[in-house]
């Protein structure tokens, strides 16, 4: 075969040495005939020999010596996938393919997402491996005609397999009829030729057939290229059981239970049960992806633009940024943007999970998809399309639900190996009772569970066979496969409703079982900006005429401090003079002419330097200090007049959430770079026993490091931009939203709306998502565990009983029906925080009216 | 080597493995103790199941050496 090229994109080098390593490492390969680095351009052209070289092991050496391969992400639809093993079947065909990094495929949401290297291989040839596999492949679009398109392909997997529910239930109850006629009273009334080995012959073969022929075509498909799934199961345990009844109809001493024993209402409402399966999980499975759906229809379709002084109506999805858009009460507001002229309010629950309308007036950020309530108002779209935070939600929804939990990674594996696990388990079932079982404890009297009816005098090998195929239909891994990433995506979903996103399954995952939350205190416990918390006015001086006049001095002040101060008189309505004359004392304060008064404002040392006496205040000063609060002193005409305290303060509802993390037994702790003396006022406020203060940002990594090698696992909670690295060296980094641009938050976890009580439910929608997990996973467990051996006989030498094929198949389908109706019970949990909000709207509703 | 080659090596092996396995089955059921159906439908019975476990462990051994 003649060599092949490939350009790799090599990140990383920055120097010619590290061009000549790389060069070097590669020429020492076998099968490599030439290596070279393009250092500018920041790639390496390899050619390769690929008999004997696989361009992989070239990008591993490259990784190996320190550098990175740009890789690329490439997702697409694939349809036709059934069970855990075609996810496992799949993934691994992908990961067998140059070039390919690492392969993720969603069972749930029928997609892939492929990390691979563009240069060694192109998304159609990932997406030729798929289709040779038996499955459909096609484009991932943008979210809403991803959603039409897999609403309209579940239809279509509904509807087919209705027609197959309608072919093979009625031919099937005939049968079984037929086969039946013999028993209590059925001879009244079933026709002697119903019973007749070729009326059932007739009957069942378009069952086989036509119902179960997607079951033949599709394990065929997937033994061509070695590898197995669920369809095999349901082949053959179809198959064996027509043969069977063929066998006995055309040869009927041939030992299968005599010329009066049949299987074809076996093997026809075996077909039938199957189908059924696949119905129920074809009309479930879309449900658990309804939190997209439904943040998908918050999108407005139309905005009312003005244009040239008019107003017209035009596609949401055609506003640009600066135009002006008009809303009116009721209406859902079409992107994002700035009030420009109005007041409203508007309920962005469905967005933040705030449930009380927020108000908003000129200069207010709106988010698009959210609902106007009462006044009318214009905006200018600051961003639309893709860019809007709506839109961001939905990508980052999209993405955690197709992402995969840690646990889920091993039920995979488990389900890839079962198939071949559940073959050799049936192969020694059938040589056991051959060869020993059927010698020792058959008994004609035999009964089939849950059901009156014997099976006769039946041979050994119709005996035998009969377990056999038995252990083939009852062990479908289809609960085990479905069990986790059906619970990811309701818990994704149920993250999204509540304004939490997770970035990925294995975010939950680790959420639910954290031990440790370390807070970022400035602007994540605390508001960030300094206000006032004290006012204390001294002789004759009032309270309001100190803050009037410290706000006229410091209105020109670009220092927080002062700001804090103008912002408080104008909260309180006072009226704010302006200052004759103003200077500025650095590391002292100010000094202003008003109202022909001089002011001195600023620390004790500006006091001290103009010998001002403030000692009767020491005290006040001591305890403001000792509460963290920066401390300003005033004086007026050379008299000292007050104290104004100003501090950061704790937002609503972070004591609260550290009450709640502490009652679920995380330990809770508060890192800054503040000084030790305001690090623990604000840490008191909030009721947190552990500070670390006085971090450096560039040590906050190394604190999370330190708790984790205590063996915790630790959640950071920060603004993700000045700890972004604690926040990435944290096992769950959480980012408080800062505005409406949540893509750019850095963290596994995202609070769109910044209140800290959310990280206490982003730890109970993980613990609930991760129980329901461990429910499915345990239910599946005991399914295949409890009937995997009753169907091998294990208790027939006791009891007499034998499972037949067909409640197989029925056990088969209710298992992976109640794993994911198990899950959609996750849909009414709430957050107990929401629960208690929503209770206490009610209680205040109820007390208005 | 070429995808078909890849495929009749496979086959070749698997089934080898598997008519071996259904040989011996019949061998083993030899003498009066079992009735033709039984030793046929059996050795039959025995060689799907074989086909079946072997493919899917011998295709990706045969890929995995030959490339």
């Amino acid at each position: 075969m003649a060599n092949k090229q490939s350009m790799l994109a090599v990140q990383g080098m920055s120097c010619a040495a590290c061009a000549a390593k790389i060069e070097k490492a590669l020429k020492s390969m076998s099968g490599i005939k030439a290596a070279r680095v393009n250092l500018p351009a920041g790639k390496v052209a390899v050619e390769y020999d690929p008999e004997q070289i696989n361009i992989s092991e070239t990008t591993k050496t490259i990784t190996d010596l320190g550098y990175q391969i740009a890789a690329e992400d490439f997702s697409f639809k694939i349809t036709g996938m059934s069970c855990a093993a075609c996810v496992n079947r799949v993934e691994k065909a992908l990961r067998s393919l140059p070039g390919v990094k690492n392969a993720a495929v969603n069972l749930a949401t029928e997609s892939a997402r492929v990390e691979y290297y563009p240069a060694v291989v192109e998304g159609v040839d990932i997406k030729k491996k798929v289709e040779t596999l038996g499955y459909q492949t096609g484009e991932r679009l943008d979210a809403q005609s991803e959603l039409d398109r897999e609403r309209e392909a579940r239809e279509a997997e509904i509807r087919r397999q209705r027609v197959n529910m309608w072919l093979t239930w009625p031919l099937g109850l005939i049968a079984m009829l037929g086969t039946m006629r013999e028993m209590w009273i059925f001879d009244r009334f079933v026709p002697a030729w119903l019973a007749s080995p070729y009326t059932l012959w007739f009957l069942t073969t378009p069952v086989v057939v036509i119902g179960g022929w997607q079951f033949f075509v599709n394990s065929w498909r997937g033994l061509k290229h070695g590898v197995t799934d669920m369809n095999l199961l349901y082949a053959t345990g179809i198959g064996a059981s027509y043969m069977i009844a063929l066998i006995n109809t055309l040869w009927p001493n041939a030992g299968f239970g005599g010329p009066k024993a049949t299987f074809y209402e076996s093997a026809a409402l075996l077909t039938a049960f199957i189908v059924l399966g696949r119905y129920l999980e074809a009309l479930t499975r879309g449900r658990t992806s309804e939190a997209i759906r439904k943040l998908m229809h918050l999108q407005a379709k139309i905005a009312r633009i003005v244009r040239d002084g008019k107003e017209i109506e035009i596609p949401a999805d055609e506003v640009q940024i600066g135009d002006l858009i008009t809303v009116r009460p009721g209406e859902s507001i079409p992107v994002d943007g700035k009030v420009t002229e109005g007041y409203s309010s508007v309920d962005e629950s469905m967005i933040t999970g705030e449930s009380i309308p927020i108000e908003k007036k000129e200069g207010d950020e709106v988010i698009g998809g959210t609902i106007n309530k009462t006044g009318a108002f214009k905006f200018t779209a600051t961003r639309v399309g893709k860019e809007t935070a709506l839109a961001q939600i939905i990508q980052l929804v999209e993405n955690a639900q197709g992402s995969k939990a840690p646990i889920q990674k091993i039920a995979d594996v488990v389900a890839g190996h079962f198939i071949l696990g559940v073959h050799l388990l049936a192969l020694a079932v059938f040589l056991f009772w051959f060869f020993i079982g059927y010698g020792w404890w058959f008994t004609p009297n035999s009964t089939f569970l849950l059901s009156t009816s014997t099976i006769g005098t039946i041979g050994v090998f119709g005996f035998s066979m009969l377990l056999s195929l038995t252990v083939l239909v009852i062990s479908c891994p289809c609960a085990g496969g479905l069990a986790t990433p059906s619970a990811i995506m309701a818990g994704s979903g149920k993250g999204a409703e509540n304004g939490i996103l997770f970035k990925g399954a294995e975010a939950i995952e680790t959420t639910s079982r954290l031990d440790a939350i370390l807070f970022d205190k400035t602007g994540t416990l605390t508001r960030g900006q300094p206000s006032v918390t004290d006012v204390i006015a001294i002789g004759s001086f009032s309270q309001d005429r100190i803050l009037q006049l410290a706000a006229a001095a410091e209105k020109n002040s670009e220092h927080p401090l002062g700001e804090a101060i103008v912002k408080e008189a104008e909260d309180k309505g006072l009226i704010i003079g302006k200052a004759t004359s103003f200077k500025a004392i650095p590391g002292h304060g100010l000094e202003a002419e008003l109202e022909g008064s001089q002011v001195l404002l600023g620390n004790r040392r500006l006091m001290q330097q103009w010998k001002i006496d403030f000692s009767g205040a020491l005290q006040q000063v001591e305890e403001l200090e000792e509460a963290g609060k920066t401390v300003m002193f005033i004086s007026i005409d050379g008299m000292f007049a007050g104290l104004i305290a100003v501090a950061d303060t704790i937002k609503e509802g972070s004591a609260e959430a550290v009450r709640l993390l502490k009652e679920m037994g995380i330990k809770v702790s508060m890192i800054t770079g503040d000084n030790r003396r305001t690090a623990e006022a604000i840490a008191r406020q909030a009721g947190i026993d552990h500070v670390l203060a006085e971090v450096l940002p560039e040590d906050k990594a190394n604190e999370v490091i330190k708790l984790q090698e205590q063996g915790d696992r630790v959640a950071m909670v920060g603004d993700g931009i000045n700890d972004a690295p604690a926040l990435a060296q944290a096992d769950v980094g959480i980012a408080i939203g800062s505005g409406t641009d949540v893509a750019k938050e850095t963290g596994d976890i995202i609070l769109i709306r910044g209140d800290l009580r959310d990280v206490a439910s982003a730890v109970e929608i993980g613990k609930a998502t991760m129980r329901k997990v461990k429910e499915n996973l345990t239910w599946a467990f005991v399914y295949n565990t409890l009937g995997i051996p009753i169907a091998a006989g294990l208790i027939y030498p006791w009891t007499g009983w034998i499972v037949s094929p067909q409640l197989a198949a029925l056990f088969m389908a209710l298992s992976s029906f109640s794993v994911t109706m198990n899950t959609l019970l996750l849909k009414g949990f709430v957050p107990s925080l929401k629960k208690s909000r929503t209770v206490e709207i009610k209680r205040l509703k109820e007390g208005l009216a | 080597m070429s995808e078909e080659k890849v495929t009749t090596i496979s086959a070749v092996i698997y089934l080898g493995i598997s008519v071996v396995l259904a040989l011996a089955f019949f061998a083993a059921t030899g003498g009066s103790a079992y009735n033709t159906t039984a030793r046929y439908g059996g050795a039959i019975w025995v060689f799907i199941l074989a086909m079946i476990i072997t493919m899917p462990v011998v295709i990706p051994q045969v890929k995995k050496r030959y490339r």
